[in-house]
């Protein structure tokens, strides 16, 4: 079974190898350091600045998180096991809030919950290929 | 400015909010234009302008092939949330600026069930931010209400106390959508959509359609007992740092929202303070948004919410009256006619006439807020 990312423009490497889940990737103005994401060719913030691709931390705290319950209509594409409600928030990297798939439980979520950034399941192709995309999971003990 | 210079609502008109399979779009705008017209008592041949907004059920410049073919100019105006706004805007400027001194500002939609379909690209965005499942306006309301309690200490009883006022206040309005009123702990305890709003907490897609009549200084006075003057409206986008539906990335707060600045421009123009208010009309697409917005326009402090609420204080009978008809949560969100839903409600208040609960002890000074995507908000200030 073949894997790929749900848009390579959002991360630092294309290539997905199923192991260390690859890096996003914004973008940082050489004038003000406004980072935004996903990346894009001019400053939202000022005129002078030119936009560089800027790699992410993989590790922030949650800023904000709700639940999707109900299945949303298309464009959505469920996982291949159909909708089930999933979470999803705001993770702060610092320089900047990114909204990702939270895969933490209902008991364990909170704002300021340590989080790392992992793939996760988001639906499949109609060939097969099983697309992933970007999600924030617990950090475990001893990540730090 | 002068009273000359001036533009008043000396007509409204509105048909009512819910679900009717038995009439079009375009059906309750007609409704909604004559009804105003009547109760301005002019006919249509008197309007010299007219401009109209409708998101998915129309061109609003068709009506003219059903209100008269007089060739009056008509704009279409689509803006989402501030779409009323915006058509009342449209005339308000059109008067001023001599075109006309008569003029109707129309607004209509019929949604089908359901949360609104998205489409990435019309905002700019990739597909897969659809795709997995993040492109849902609830879903950003949630997160926003979250974070709000969070930082101000407030709980989530206070979002039951903003749908129970608003279903109650419904349930006095003839033009409401949902007119039984819901205990706090029925609205806490029904189901889950977006944590932490629940189903009674959202405000769902609908249909309907308001309309004003708006007539320039004297002749305003010639035609209304009551005229109430428009003493200021004012639009805004979003500026950098705020945070809005749609929004893969924020930056780092703290978050203005183009409601604060739409807010303070519309006091400062008009000359009156938040706390001259005396009826208030505030998006409330769900509760956490009307809590939210109670404070960015100015009407209280950041945290006090909950003691308001609390205290009674946005009841009909309360120091600062908020969405007296049940706002979006008890009407629905027709989008292109919520706004001037907001104007309809606020007049016949300021008019002593309101189709519901009247505020009572004449109130003079009215305020309407309008919020939405992709980071709008258009507010006004109406004196009696």
């Amino acid at each position: 079974m073949t894997t790929r990312l749900v848009d390579e423009s959002l991360f630092e490497n294309g290539e997905f190898h199923g192991e260390d889940p690859p890096r996003l990737a914004g973008a940082r103005c050489s004038a003000c350091a406004t980072v935004v994401f996903p990346r894009q060719n001019s400053c939202p913030r000022c005129p002078e600045g030119t936009m560089a691709a800027h790699v992410l931390p993989a590790r922030g705290r949650v800023w904000s998180w709700t639940l999707q319950a109900f299945p949303p209509k298309p464009p959505y594409r469920p996982p291949s096991g159909g909708h089930r409600p999933y979470h999803v928030g705001y993770v702060d990297l610092g320089d900047v809030l990114v909204e990702a798939l939270l895969a933490v439980a209902r008991a364990e979520i909170r704002i300021g919950l340590p989080v790392r950034l992992t793939t996760v399941p988001a639906y499949r192709d109609e060939d097969g290929t099983e697309v992933v995309t970007f999600a924030f999971r617990p950090e475990r003990d001893g990540e730090r | 400015m002068s009273r000359a210079d001036d533009v008043y609502v000396v007509g409204c008109g509105m048909h009512p909010f819910g679900r009717d399979e038995s009439v079009t779009g375009m059906d309750m705008a007609e409704r909604a234009v004559r009804e105003a017209l009547a109760d301005a008592g002019v006919a249509w041949g008197d309007i010299g302008y007219a401009a109209g907004g409708s998101d998915v059920s129309g061109k609003p410049d068709t009506l003219v092939g059903r209100l008269g073919l007089t060739g009056v100019p008509f704009v279409n105006v689509q803006n989402g949330c501030a779409t009323g706004a915006s058509t009342v805007l449209a005339v308000a400027n059109a008067l001023r600026a001599g075109e006309a001194c008569l003029g109707v500002a129309v607004g209509f939609d019929k949604h089908e069930r359901g949360a609104f379909h998205v489409s990435p690209a019309r905002y700019g965005l990739g597909d897969w931010y659809a795709e997995t499942g993040m492109m849902l306006t609830t879903q950003f309301f949630a997160l926003k209400t979250r974070r709000y309690l969070y930082e101000h200490g407030i709980s989530e009883r206070a979002l039951a106390m903003v749908a129970a006022r608003a279903f109650r206040n419904g349930s006095h309005h003839p033009l409401a959508w949902r007119r039984k009123p819901l205990t706090e702990q029925e609205i806490l305890d029904s189901a889950e959509v977006s944590p932490p709003l629940t189903q009674y907490m959202f405000c769902s897609p609908g249909q309907g359609a308001a309309a004003l009549v708006l007539a320039l200084g004297d002749r305003a006075f010639d035609l209304c007992e009551r005229p109430v003057r428009l003493a200021s409206l004012a639009f805004r986008t979003r500026r950098f740092g705020s945070f809005e539906v749609f929004s893969p990335w924020l930056p780092p707060g703290p978050h203005r929202s183009p409601s604060v600045d739409a807010a303070e421009a519309v006091f400062r123009t008009a000359g009156v303070r938040p706390a001259d208010v005396q009826v208030a009309q505030l998006q409330d697409t769900d509760s956490g948004s009307e809590l939210v917005h109670l404070a960015e326009t100015g009407l209280c402090g950041h945290g006090e919410q909950e003691e308001l609420l609390a205290a009674g204080a946005t009841d009909p009978t309360g120091r600062i009256p908020v969405n007296t008809d049940g706002g979006c949560l008890a009407g629905g969100e027709p989008v292109g006619a919520s706004g001037l839903r907001q104007f309809h409600e606020v007049v016949r208040q300021l008019q002593g006439r309101a189709p519901g609960l009247q505020v009572p002890g004449a109130p003079r000074v009215g305020f309407t807020h309008v919020y939405g995507a992709p980071g709008i908000s258009a507010c006004s200030v109406l004196t009696a």
